[in-house]
């Protein structure tokens, strides 16, 4: 089950906090880098949302992503709508298509689930590549931001972009919290920890997960408009599949099932590519050792050994307070969601 | 559009087929045994490769083929001690995280001590030309390739329902745990298994190399065939391995005759549909 | 390397008006240097430098670098940065025609001169042109169309034609294909393979042979040109179903990797090493003496003619934006490919074509120049500079 701990909210005030000064006083770049990472802090967040508490490791997200970024630049360049009328669209159709893939998918476990995953972001991916209306192998160019000029901001302006994305990572975040706390939420955890039992329980559970695949995908859409509004300009390669690896690696990194942890995996991913491709540019050798260090070091990513470290040392501090309950059934959680990660596949 | 234009393409289908096999079946059988995906599994093609390509530049072409299945299953030796036998207990998802990792790593380091120009490796004077077969001329090294693909797919085959050995290893896919309890060292049997995958992969690329062309990228590019191959197979089992071979060696094959245009996509239908009708592959193994 | 760059670039920021009293102009270099394209975007850098170490030892220049990773998007964000953080003078650099695409806008936009290296897609000296985008290296159907007219003279009627199915690929099929047709030829079969995912070339070459085609023209680079040129080879087709195609196919970066199968492919380059004048033999020496013997490649030379170029702007005066946009448009000098100019309809490069045979020579391959087209110049296609 999701808990939003205090330590959890602490975590996303300190991010929030550090982003707002970063673009107050970043240069330029800096600025840039900063909205890369809030939009993929956007992507691996419905990432963990689906992967995290649901069991279903996708390899289509950074594609999906990549579809609503399309699908926002269509309505926009191509077919002259308001762009906030196109971030709505953009939203609800890629996580309508989400749906289906969700409901397809969601007969399969493990390795084969990330397949079927990765089959349809392939399949999209070359459809996008070959489809001479959407620009092939070259892209599209000419999408316009959004204009909020009469509230007095100026989406051009980087810094009010960046903060902008911030925002709306904010309200995915308690969109996905809100999600996992509903009675949807709990029921996929319960799928997650034990399919056959919700079965037997009469749950639908194809149904949930496509629902909750959905919703995840509602996030993406909205990520992928905002990512082609930040370019301004976007290409098949979003929807490469490396990018949803790269997706899923961060989220492993930051914490796997922590929705908290994968925002710090984005943050420390790009921040450690750009730093590492500053010395060299062999950073895959650096990035690949650093990530097999960090797995290597424990597997629950570097947000989750925080938590782990920290729920350890109150675990022993209230159990000599001989007040046990709460916190035990707390480290119980986390152990149970790792039983779970373990036991998939 | 003669008959033997078509024999041709089932020929070329076949070859294509054994080519994937010989990749997949290391894959499949290190999964089959120890239930994580070693995503690095093409860059030790890659660097078999590559190896071969090497090696063969001063000592002709057999040398390199013989010398980079060993050199890759050192390389996999090395990384079972220093990687994946310690990331036994942690799951499959950080196993998987790490031969990601491994990916990165692999491709630079190919890079950085191979450049990033392609190497030359060329089919060797026994098996040039072509060998004429009722009017249809087809590459010798073709036949070469499918050769070694049956060769691999029958000693696996043999010593795995023969030998004691692979008994144990079938012993190990079915239940590990209990075959632990039998006696059977079950780690050194993971050890093993996951060397001759890793020696498997190096093969596959020597023998690919004179066909494709030995570049940095050759091992991220085939990493996706190999995993749809084994996907569509079911995982764990031979039988996967080889009928996911295949049905993609045809599928492309006669995707690119009929319909040139849809054969970047057909592939990917393909192995959505099989995995809507068959969840867990067409044959997978019992314990995966 | 480039942290010393980025760190020049942080002092500059500090000390702004010394440096722009000095009159230092700032060269921002966008290649792909991890990826696919990772080996062109070495050996064009290697190009420009040997260029600009001849053409102007003594200007005040300072390079910037940035890796395109070949990818459109994070290649404009790259560029974004060396123009609004960096403020750099002048780019140049750019492999992958999508990045030149993503990159157009943005650059006609900010006024900032860009001097393309590599990518051949027409539209960008064409229907999309710019005052600030110079091409020093070719388009895609100014090395193609020439050849329509040139396959049909060795007495070819009918063609089969193969190239990925991705932009390049169709444009330059398609302008081979008009001026073979126009010629009086005719191409009895097409195929657009898949990008980059194509392992097996066996199925098309099969179809290509019972088509009763008489030559295959096609157009493949890198990794892809290499299997195909095997394999083609290995079917023994080169008797009765010649190659022919653009010389990207049997380009001296690859062509050793292909080995014998590529004797005998005849293709077009608007650059091959074995140009004999002055000019190119000073230039592959000095380039071998530079790269461990290796031979220049049309990616290099794309490098090298551009050095050349920004070194005649700044000698002529051009230090800003502005002037050095305006003084590339009119540059035209003499280099290891003949003589260059820019197109002032269109900004793109002017030169002649070399049709050459892959041959062998001692142990390895060389060129063999067959024919010096004349010194073509693209259409202007709807460009109007």
């Amino acid at each position: 089950m999701f808990y939003q701990t205090p330590l959890r909210t602490a975590v996303l005030l300190l991010f929030t906090l550090a982003c707002i000064y970063a673009a107050f006083t970043a240069e330029y770049f800096g600025v840039e880098i900063l909205t890369e990472i809030i939009i993929l802090a956007m992507i691996v967040l419905a990432l963990d949302l689906v992967a995290g508490f649901g069991g279903m490791v996708s390899l289509c997200h950074g594609a999906l992503a990549g579809v609503g970024a399309y699908i926002f630049a269509i309505f926009t360049a191509k077919l002259g709508l308001h762009p906030l009328l196109a971030m709505g669209i953009a939203a609800l159709i890629t996580g309508a298509v989400s749906w289906v893939i969700g409901t397809i998918c969601s007969k399969t476990h493990g390795i084969y689930f990330i397949m079927a995953t990765l089959a349809f972001g392939q399949m999209a991916y070359s459809f996008v590549f070959e489809s001479s209306y959407l620009g092939g192998d070259n892209g599209m160019a000419g999408i316009p931001r959004l204009d909020l000029s009469m509230i007095g901001i100026d989406l051009f302006d980087s810094k009010q972009f960046a903060l902008l994305c911030l925002a709306c990572l904010l309200v995915a975040y308690l969109f996905a919290w809100r999600i996992l706390t509903s009675g949807l939420g709990r029921s996929l955890v319960g799928i997650m920890h034990n399919e056959k039992r919700s079965r037997a329980l009469g749950q639908n559970v194809v149904q949930i997960k496509a629902q909750v695949f959905a919703l995840s995908g509602l996030i993406l859409g909205l990520a992928g408009s905002l990512s082609a509004q930040h370019i301004m300009f976007i290409s098949p390669n979003l929807l490469s599949w490396t990018h949803s690896g790269e997706a899923l690696v961060i989220v492993i990194l930051g914490g796997l099932g922590t929705l908290i942890g994968p925002i710090i995996g984005a943050a420390a991913f790009v921040l450690l590519k750009h730093e590492v491709s500053n010395y060299t540019d062999h950073w895959h050798l650096i990035v690949g050792i650093i990530l097999i260090i960090v797995v290597m070091a424990g597997a629950r990513g570097i947000y989750g050994e925080i938590e782990h470290r920290i729920a350890k040392r109150c675990a022993k501090r209230v159990q000599k307070e001989q007040a046990p309950k709460q916190a035990k059934e707390k480290t119980k959680e986390h152990s149970l969601s790792h039983a779970g990660l373990k036991k998939e596949h | 559009m003669d008959i033997s234009f078509w024999i041709l393409q089932l020929l070329n289908a076949l070859q294509l087929s054994m080519l994937l096999f010989l990749l997949s079946v290391g894959l499949t059988v290190i999964f089959g045994l120890m239930h994580f995906v070693n995503l690095a599994h093409g860059a030790l093609y890659a660097l078999g490769a590559y190896i071969a390509a090497s090696v063969a530049a001063s000592m002709g072409y057999w040398a390199g083929v013989l010398v980079a299945p060993f050199a890759v299953a050192v390389l996999g030796l090395i990384l079972y001690q220093f990687l994946i036998k310690r990331m036994r207990s942690s799951g499959p998802m950080a196993q998987v995280l790490v031969t990601f990792g491994l990916i990165f790593a692999l491709l630079d380091i190919t890079r950085l001590i191979w450049g990033d120009l392609a190497l030359a490796l060329d089919v060797p004077e026994l098996l040039a030309g072509r060998v004429s077969i009722g009017g249809i001329e087809y590459p010798v090294y073709r036949f070469f390739v499918m050769a070694v693909g049956l060769v691999a797919l029958v000693v696996l085959h043999l010593m795995l329902t023969k030998t004691q050995l692979g008994a144990m290893i079938r012993a190990g896919v079915d239940n590990d745990k209990m075959a632990a309890c039998l006696g059977i060292n079950v780690e050194r049997l993971f050890f093993l298994v996951f060397c001759v995958g890793c020696a498997l992969a190096g093969l596959a690329g020597a023998v690919a190399a004179p066909l494709l062309s030995v570049v940095p990228e050759m091992g991220v590019d085939i990493l996706i065939p190999t995993l749809i191959v084994i996907v569509i197979g079911g995982l764990g089992s031979l039988k996967g391995a080889i009928v996911g071979s295949l049905i993609y060696g045809f599928v492309q094959t006669f995707g690119a005759v009929f319909a040139p245009q849809l054969a970047s996509v057909m592939i990917y239908v393909l192995l959505a549909l099989v995995l809507v009708m068959r969840p867990s592959g067409l044959f997978p193994a019992k314990g995966g | 390397m480039k942290k010393v760059a980025i760190a020049a670039a942080l002092t500059l920021g500090a000390f702004n008006v010394a440096n722009v009293s000095a009159e230092t102009v700032k060269v921002g270099m966008l290649l792909p240097y991890s990826g696919v394209y990772a080996a062109l975007g070495n050996e064009i850098e290697a190009g420009f430098n040997l260029g600009l170490q001849e053409f102007g030892p003594d200007l005040d220049i300072e390079i910037v670098k940035e890796d395109s990773e070949a990818d459109p998007g994070k290649s404009l964000a790259k560029a974004r940065k060396l123009v609004l953080q960096d403020k750099v003078d002048v780019m140049t650099g750019i492999v992958s025609s999508a990045v030149a695409g993503a990159l157009r806008d943005f650059v006609h936009g900010a006024k900032v001169p860009l001097m393309v290296t590599n990518a051949g897609n027409d539209s960008i000296t064409g229907s999309s042109c710019s005052p600030y985008i110079s091409r020093f290296s070719f388009s895609n159907s100014q090395v193609n169309g020439p050849m329509g007219q040139w396959v049909y003279d060795q007495g070819i009627t009918k063609v089969y034609t193969m190239a990925p199915d991705y932009t390049a690929g169709h444009e330059m099929i398609e302008a081979f294909t008009k001026t073979f047709e126009a010629a009086g030829g005719q191409v009895v079969g097409s195929e657009y393979t898949p990008f980059r995912k194509t392992k097996d070339f066996g199925p098309y070459l099969a179809k290509a042979k019972s088509s009763g085609a008489e030559a295959i023209y096609t157009f493949y680079a890198g990794g892809e040109a290499i299997s195909f040129v095997k394999q083609y080879d290995s079917f023994g087709l080169k008797s009765s179903l010649p190659l022919m195609g653009s010389g990207f196919l049997t380009s001296p970066l690859y062509v050793n990797a292909e080995g014998p199968a590529a004797i005998g492919v005849k293709t077009v380059l608007h650059y091959v090493p074995t140009i004999d004048s002055d000019m190119n033999n000073s230039f592959v020496q000095k380039f071998q003496q530079l790269n461990e013997g290796r031979s220049p490649s049309e990616y290099s030379v794309a490098g090298y003619d551009a050095a050349h170029a920004l070194a005649l702007a700044i000698k002529g005066g051009a230090d800003d934006r502005e002037s050095i946009a305006a003084a590339i448009s009119k540059v035209s000098f003499t280099g290891p490919r003949g003589e260059v100019h820019i197109d002032p309809a269109s900004n793109n490069i002017v030169q002649p074509l070399y049709v050459y045979e892959t041959v062998a020579e001692g142990d390895g391959l060389t060129q063999k120049v067959l024919a010096q087209l004349p010194t073509t110049k693209a259409p202007a296609d709807g460009c109007s500079l």
